[in-house]
């Protein structure tokens, strides 16, 4: 014990020393000292581009348009390495014994899936789009905290390594720390009394993603308050912006709170406290701290994709948004409402009825203001000139997979409903339509409508639509068979489910079970000609020559952020011809 | 030290900084130290994340010079360290020798280490300047 302390100080004071060098090598200290005037010591530098060259520049950009695309990438990655996760869940329940994977694998794998959709994917998603485009679509310079901006994004490839750490510390340490298996909700008392260092690890790595995403949700905040172009106004702020605003501020009161219940339950397996031990605060109440949470996250989750598909489903719609106001008052609504339906996810622990009717009403109140903009989308779309693009048919996917996400929804809101098919498949099929369904299409909408911008290139349309018909068939499928096995009363989250024939009809369990595998099959192929297509056109795909490539001005629907991308090219023009230069195009000689 | 003529990174770039990453790692090392309790972890941990918050408020020129923040963080620590340990340990257990004991007292002694070692950096550099100047 005591050599490894001395190992761990030496590594640690290498590790030290190292970074301090580091920094006196490529930082000035000195410089810092402040001038009178303003202005940086070394006034005289000379600036030949605006960024560091290599890998120098990815690590300490503070620019939010680079912060974007590190968004981007990092959630790419998340997706690939729990769609993966996905994959083999659905591989194993091919048959009732479980074809792959060990009950323990597959529990770990069922609570890493979770924690990295919706924490690894799904949060940085959105901020990847957010980062690149508010900034541009409320024409700012860059965030209002640039450097908050990046260590927001800097704390979050250590959570992943560290909600990852189990699965790569298992074998080096002889199953010593192993991954957790708490599921992603982390229920007590089951995960105070799972003793592997693993969940330790996975409690802080979602610790510290809470802090980013709490600190990029205040620079989102203060971006949009007080960084907007003088001519944008909050009367034509853009429906992206609205729900972005929206969304922080959920965050802002969500996430510190499952912030100090982490530390909570960490305090409880490490240092002996009772916050939810049964002497204590007792397990129920993690339930609600985590739904208190865990409910305002759906919607954390879900307003800014909504918000991307009232912003883009327009412009391919040739007509703008039906009823805008409405669609920011529903946004607002629902993002109060949200904070006022945690308990219905706790129908069946045996709370107070009085209560259960409660949350049941307020539940099944939001579904107006969802309804609300269900209709308006539909009603945009309604003797529109419809252009189907890759962006479009994800905008259209979106509406149809959240109308089934959200009626399934107001189902499970009926507390004598959710008390039938409370933990079984018909509320991951649920989830499922809205998360995938739903968040994952506006993703994709998202990336295909400005990828001209952001790569400078176009993708491949085919490749685009075969990636989008495969997703809307697999997710369907996939889903769909998963709600028919909820009302089959198969229960969720199981490795293996040889029942006994006579109490459950096995035969069409399997068969359903089989049908949502052969959908996982369909998105795996989708999704692989997605970062096929997304590659290859970034490095080879025609470039785009026209600062308008969905022919947005003939409908009068041109946003700042393309007009910003035109202003670029033509940039990039002057650079390429010095002649240019004559008429007082870019001087490469000019100070910071 | 770098050559006082030769610029920095963040002087010659407007869009580049190399305290956000530094700030993040700091903030992870002390978070794994502390709370799985691996002393050395926490007690470099937080030096890294004190230092480089020091850093980075110079840089973006909220302070004028790194060492007050670093010996403010440093005191903020240990007397939090202190207080804690006052509190929630019985006053004739907290005893260096009992460093490696109790779950609690080794944790607090790391933080109160990082503390003190980041108030003795900042006034030392500061007096250093002020002498020097």
């Amino acid at each position: 014990m005591v050599a490894g302390d001395i190992v761990l100080t030496g590594l640690m004071a290498v590790l030290l020393v190292g970074i301090a060098a580091l920094l006196t090598r490529i930082e000035n200290w000195r410089s810092y000292t402040p001038l009178a005037g303003g202005g940086t010591a070394t006034g005289e530098t000379v600036v030949h581009r605006e960024k560091p060259a290599g890998i120098i520049r990815w690590l300490t950009t503070v620019d939010h348009k680079d912060i974007g695309l590190l968004y981007g990438l990092y959630a790419i990655i998340a997706f690939a390495v729990g769609g993966i996760m996905a994959f083999l869940i659905r591989v194993q329940l091919v048959t009732p014994a479980g074809a792959i994977l060990s009950n323990n694998a597959y529990n770990s794998i069922l609570t890493s899936h979770g924690i990295t959709m919706l924490f690894l994917f799904g949060t940085p998603i959105i901020a990847a789009f957010a980062n690149y485009f508010i900034p541009l679509l409320i024409g700012a310079d860059d965030m209002a905290f640039p450097r908050i901006n990046a260590i927001a994004f800097w704390v979050l490839p250590p959570a992943a390594l560290l909600i990852w750490a189990g699965f790569f510390l298992a074998p080096v340490t002889d199953n010593m720390i192993e991954p957790a298996r708490t599921a992603w909700t982390m229920y007590t008392p089951l995960s105070v009394e799972q003793t592997n260092p693993g969940v330790d690890l996975m409690l802080l790595g979602l610790h510290l993603s809470g802090v980013g995403a709490t600190m990029g949700a205040i620079n989102f905040i203060a971006t949009i308050f007080t960084e907007r172009d003088g001519d944008v106004d909050w009367a034509n702020l853009d429906i992206f912006s609205w729900t972005m605003l929206t969304q922080s501020a959920l965050i802002l009161f969500a996430f510190p709170l499952l912030g100090s219940a982490l530390v909570m339950l960490l305090m409880d397996r490490n240092l002996q406290t009772t916050f939810f031990a049964v002497e204590g605060g007792g397990p129920l109440l993690w339930q609600h701290l985590f739904w208190f949470f865990g409910h305002p996250e759906v919607y954390i989750l879900v307003l800014p994709p909504m918000g991307l598909v009232s912003l883009i489903l327009p412009k391919f719609s040739g007509r703008k948004l039906f009823g805008f106001k409405f669609v920011v008052y529903s946004t607002l609504a629902i993002g109060v409402l949200s904070f006022g339906v945690w308990a219905h996810h706790m129908f069946s622990t045996g709370m107070d009825p009085r209560l259960r009717a409660s949350f049941m009403a307020v539940s099944l109140a939001i579904a107006i203001p969802s309804a609300v903009k269900t209709f308006n989308w539909i009603t945009t779309m309604w003797n529109g000139r419809l252009r189907l693009t890759t962006p479009m048919l994800f905008c259209i996917g979106f509406v149809s997979n959240f109308i089934i996400g959200g009626v399934t929804g107001v189902f499970l809101a009926a507390v004598p409903v959710d008390l039938i098919l409370h933990d079984t498949y018909y509320v991951v099929g649920h989830f499922h339509y809205i998360v995938m369904g739903a968040i994952g299409f506006a993703a994709f909408a998202g990336i295909y409508y400005w990828f001209p911008v952001f790569t400078g290139r176009m993708y491949q349309r085919t490749l685009g639509k075969a990636h989008f018909w495969l997703s809307m068939v697999g997710t369907n499928l996939t889903f769909f068979a998963m709600l028919a096995l909820g009302y089959l009363g198969m229960p969720r989250r199981y490795a293996t489910y040889q029942f006994d024939g006579a109490i459950a009809p096995l035969v069409q369990v399997t068969t359903f079970h089989q049908l949502a595998t052969v959908g996982a099959v369909i998105l795996l192929v989708g999704q692989l000609i997605f970062v096929w297509n997304i590659v290859q056109s970034w490095l080879e795909g025609p470039k785009v020559e026209d600062g308008d490539p969905w022919n947005l001005e003939r409908d009068g629907m041109l946003d700042r952020e393309f007009e910003w991308f035109d202003e670029q090219l033509e940039a990039d023009e002057h650079e390429r011809d010095p002649s240019l230069l004559a008429d007082g195009g870019q001087d490469e000689q000019t100070d910071s | 030290m770098a050559e006082a003529e030769e610029p920095g990174l963040s002087d010659q770039y407007p869009t580049a900084s190399p305290w956000p990453l530094f700030v993040a790692l700091g903030l992870t090392l002390s978070e794994i130290g502390v709370f799985i309790g691996l002393f050395p972890v926490a007690v470099f941990g937080l030096i890294l994340f004190g230092g480089s918050v020091a850093g980075i408020l110079t840089e973006s020129g909220y302070a004028e010079r790194p060492w007050p923040t670093l010996l403010g963080v440093g005191a903020v620590l240990t007397v939090l360290a202190a207080a804690l340990a006052l509190w929630q340990i019985p006053l004739a257990d907290i005893a260096l020798s009992n460093v490696g004991e109790g779950p609690l007292l080794t944790r607090l002694v790391a933080v109160a280490v990082a503390g003190l070692v980041m108030a003795a950096m900042g006034s030392v550099a500061s007096l250093l300047e002020q002498t020097a100047a």
